[in-house]
């Protein structure tokens, strides 16, 4: 409102003082005019609160939990502009990482690829928020849908002509994390060559990079099976086969049994590999060093560690979240921004 | 010599600039990787296996829209029919309609969701991931390229050619082929080119139906986003290099073929 | 031979209404009328590459309404002669052979024949993009002759030609005619191609007949005014009959006989019409002394514009009366004509 009567008092005045000056002067004094106005804006502009382009790499089962975030943390600061990149974890660390593409905060479906690939060149600290567990979603469409349970899900992923896939293991967390699924199954169940059998009735066709790809392949009939976190399920409407507990990846209590499972993902460059052992799906979150928008980061993950503000929508979500975060160690602690660490606990 | 005006030196201008703006970057490309990578690159089965799949399923596409559209095109530039722009619209539209967008709505078409997709499933026909799903979506996208072609072509050539064949006891048939054909075939071949380029060239609608088996240019993006530049740019050479060869052999084949008539 | 009954046609402009035309065997039959009057239009109905909205077409007495243009045994040729391009003479000429039952002496002697009378013997090899007008045309008769057709249809053929070449083209296709046995079916704009080849014409104006019947008759006998303009009858005029009187306004004409009707139309031949200097003592009852209005330069001869109480006749004169009576403009002049050179309708 006052930009507009501002606007036409400035006109008024440029019309008097073209009235008075000769052509050449007026032009030079313009030119002045111009000059203070656009320093006037630009620091106006710049004395204000977060604001500006806030950048969040992160997994593509979060997708949804952060959408929401971002309206509600976007309400509260009107100037940020949230713009998050959705992706397999992994694939999310190369693009800090390798690629250097600017980034502000790090989602991750797995906490160790933070601390594998981004710390410490990339990162400090690594907080845990949530977690998650494996279940076998399908519609009501798929093969054999009136039949399956968690008594049978192995038997009919073995049949012929039923189509089940997972997200490619070398970009994604919830990939390998599927196999490692099949091959604590083949453990619980004590049927050996389990996981062989399952694999071969798995075509190299039926992967896809992002395991939120499946979903829509579901949903369209091309696809019966799939391998996807619970919340990712839940928000999706998606029938889902609930596991044990020791082969759903869901419960740290059955980290020792979940370490017997072992898949080998590609490293950083083609043809090196390195070895990701099972473990509970734990989220971690993190700060990249050289952000370009650190207040407005560091604003954001203070609302998302929040109890009634993140983690309250997680939780709604169907993502059981940890209420308050955890980080590992005190020197970690020790290492977050002031408005953050009152939100953390040290907790492993 | 006549001098030359401003027009003309703004249109040679405008050419040069055009010129660099697409060739500049394609050198950059070009001469980017090192021989050693080249070769490095050629050995690798993997990116070789997708050139080859890109170029044996653009042209299959290509084929189909042959065989099927030319009784279209032929149609079009002969006769006049209310409706007859529309359906000239709706052959545009895969040209206008986003990329993904195109994949999306074959997927969803091809699921057991659909009833065609649950016929597919009766007679076996997979589209998801699978060679079928590529040359699917590479038809669909190339078909509007072929046809338009084919029509101009036919167009060009005067009615009165076929009135007189007929007169002379020919069926639509033999007219077809003894007249019209051997006068169209260029702007075939062109719409075939056109057609096959335009596949070859296609990621965003192939990626959403079949990310396996994959295609030259989502390999390439699969190499760019895991491995970086450095990793991406040898197979693109190699898939450009492969393409540009292809092309001018057609062409040159076409160009000879004038010179013997 | 051909008979075209009660047939209708809509295409896209054209439309054809209630065609009636009856064509006899080895008859060379011409359609006139202007550009747009929906002659080839017909013509390409007769070869059955356009259909009729209604009415039947019989060739031969056989009903071909419905055949496809392979089957009715009408060869066309086109103002463009739409040679093939991708074939050599030879082979153009040769081309419908493929599609019929051949004896190959037959054939074989009446090609050569073909290609001796049209004189194209030098030429069997080459593409007709390396023709001239004249030999394409030559070339695109040899191809439709060749087939033996019943009907052979010509779409202004002597229009893209040079008038220089007009008579002796006129010649040839007369002589084409006379030594086959195919009617020909002939589209011309031109009246005087029409005077000159066809045994009977019909005149063809804004997609209906007008009037059908010898040269002579549509040449003397105009029903309308639109054949009489197009025959060339400059001397048109509305006129009321009283007895034996055509009455335009106040000027009185004699005809000789007794109209049935109260008012239509005369036309007078300009050439029937004589000036003299002095008025003529002669059998012409029709005798008036009018102004000369106006001169008009034909090339070979002069048009002389003369006026008579607001109306205007035309008459024909050669050059060289022309000068030798030292006519000009303004003049009082005398013009007569003979009653029985008017024709009334």
């Amino acid at each position: 409102m006052c930009l507009d009567n501002l606007a036409h008092v400035i006109i008024q005045k440029m019309s008097e003082r073209r009235k008075n000056m000769k052509a050449q002067n007026f032009h030079r004094w313009m030119v002045y005019v111009v000059i203070t106005l656009v320093i006037v804006f630009f620091t106006t502009v710049g004395l204000a609160a977060p604001k500006g382009t806030l950048t969040m790499f992160h997994a593509g089962s979060l997708s949804v939990p952060l959408a929401a975030m971002e309206k509600a943390f976007e309400a509260k600061y009107p100037n940020v502009d949230l713009q998050r990149e959705a992706s397999g974890s992994q694939k999310a660390a190369r693009k800090i990482a390798d690629l250097k593409k600017p980034c502000d905060i790090m989602a991750s479906a797995d906490y160790k690829v933070i601390d594998k690939l981004l710390i410490p060149g990339f990162a400090d600290w690594n907080v845990r928020f949530a977690i998650n567990q494996l279940v076998l979603c399908y519609t009501d469409k798929s093969a054999y849908a009136k039949q399956v349970g968690a008594k049978n899900w192995y038997e009919i992923l073995q049949k012929k002509g039923v189509v089940w896939g997972h997200s490619e293991p070398n970009l994604d967390p919830c990939g390998y994390r599927s196999l490692m699924v099949l091959q604590l199954a083949e453990k619980y169940y004590k049927i050996p060559g389990l996981y062989d059998k399952l694999i071969a009735n798995r075509p190299k066709e039926n992967i896809r990079p992002k395991s939120v790809e499946l979903i829509s392949l579901l949903q369209t009939g091309n696809m019966d099976y799939a391998w996807e976190y619970l919340s990712v399920a839940v928000q999706h409407g998606l029938k889902y086969i609930l596991l044990p507990d020791e082969i759903n990846l869901g419960n740290y209590k059955f980290d020792d049994f979940y370490a017997q499972a072992v898949v080998k993902v590609t490293g950083k460059k083609p043809g090196t590999f390195m070895d990701i052992k099972g473990k509970s799906c734990t989220y971690g979150v993190t700060l990249i060093k050289d952000a370009p928008n650190r207040e407005a980061a560091i604003a954001f993950l203070a609302y998302m560690f929040e109890p009634d503000g993140g983690l309250k929508i997680l939780r709604d979500m169907g993502q059981p979240p940890f209420v308050p975060c955890r980080v590992p160690t005190e020197e970690m602690k020790k290492k977050l921004p002031a408005q953050i660490n009152k939100l953390v606990e040290v907790r492993d | 010599m006549i001098k030359k005006e401003l027009f003309f030196w703004i249109t040679v201008s405008c050419g040069i600039v055009i010129l660099a703006f697409i060739l500049l970057p394609l050198i950059e490309m070009l001469t980017a990787p090192s021989f050693s990578m080249l070769k490095e690159t050629f050995k690798d089965k993997d990116v070789m296996r997708s050139i080859w799949l890109s170029i044996y399923t653009a042209g299959l596409a290509a084929l189909i829209s042959f065989v099927f559209g030319t009784p279209l095109a032929y149609l079009l530039a002969r006769t006049n029919f209310t409706g007859k722009k529309l359906v000239e619209s709706i052959i545009d539209l895969p040209i206008v309609i986003p990329h993904p967008v195109v994949g999306i709505a074959i997927l969803s078409v091809a699921g057991k969701n659909h009833w065609i997709g649950q016929v597919f499933a009766e007679l076996g026909v997979r589209i998801m991931g699978s060679v079928t799903g590529i040359v699917t979506v590479l038809t669909f996208v190339g078909l509007p390229f072929y046809i338009n072609a084919a029509k101009n072509g036919f167009e060009s050539i005067s009615p009165r050619l076929e009135n007189v064949s007929r007169s002379l006891g020919a069926s639509m048939f033999s007219t077809f082929f003894r007249i019209t054909f051997p006068l169209a075939w260029r702007s075939m071949l062109i719409g075939i080119i056109m057609c096959s380029a335009r596949a070859i060239s296609e990621f965003g609608a192939v990626v959403i139906v079949a990310y396996h088996p994959m295609i030259a240019p989502v390999m390439l993006y699969e190499r760019f986003e895991a491995y970086g530049l450095k990793y991406s740019q040898p197979v693109a050479v190699w898939l450009v290099s492969i393409c540009l060869a292809l092309f001018l052999i057609l062409r040159i084949l076409t160009l000879r073929n004038r010179k013997e008539t | 031979m051909i008979r075209v009954e009660n047939v209708n046609i809509h295409l896209g402009e054209f439309t054809l209404r209630d065609i009636n035309l009856a064509i006899d065997e080895n008859e060379f039959f011409v359609l006139m009328g202007p550009t747009g009057a929906g002659k080839t239009v017909l013509l390409e109905a007769i070869a059955g590459l356009i259909s009729c909205k209604s009415g039947t077409i019989h060739i031969r007495d056989k009903n071909v309404t419905k055949m496809p243009p392979e089957k009715r045994g009408v060869s066309i040729v086109y103002q463009d002669y739409a040679l093939f391009p991708h074939l050599t003479v030879r082979e153009n000429i040769e081309y419908g052979l493929h599609f019929r039952k051949i004896d190959r002496g037959e054939t074989g002697k009446r090609f050569n024949r073909m290609v001796e009378i049209l004189d194209l013997g030098h030429l069997l090899a080459r593409l007709p993009i390396n023709l001239s007008g004249g030999e394409n045309q030559r070339v695109a008769m040899a191809r439709a002759l060749m087939v033996n057709p019943r009907v052979l249809l010509l779409d202004e053929p002597l229009s893209a030609l040079d008038p220089g070449f007009r008579e002796e083209i006129r010649n040839r296709l007369k002589s084409l005619h006379k030594n086959s046995d195919v009617t020909f079916l002939m589209v011309t704009h031109d009246f005087a191609d029409a005077l000159s080849l066809a045994d009977r014409a019909a005149v063809m104006n804004n997609g209906l007949i007008e009037q059908t019947g010898s040269m002579s008759d549509i040449f003397q006998r105009p029903n309308s005014t639109f054949v009489a303009d197009f025959v060339g009858m400059k001397n048109l005029f509305g006129v009321n009959f009283r007895d034996t009187k055509a009455c335009i306004d106040e000027l009185q004409i004699e005809l000789g006989r007794t109209p049935d009707n109260s008012h239509g139309y005369i036309a007078i031949r300009p050439e029937d019409i004589v000036i003299s200097k002095e008025r003529l003592v002669s059998s012409m009852q029709n005798s008036f002394t009018g102004i000369i209005k106006g001169v008009i330069d034909h090339g070979l001869f002069y048009e002389i514009k003369l006026g008579l109480n607001n109306v205007t006749f035309r008459s024909l004169i050669t050059k060289r009366s022309f000068f030798e009576m030292g006519i000009c403009e303004g003049m009082d002049i005398t013009f007569s004509f003979k009653s029985t050179a008017i024709h009334y309708f």
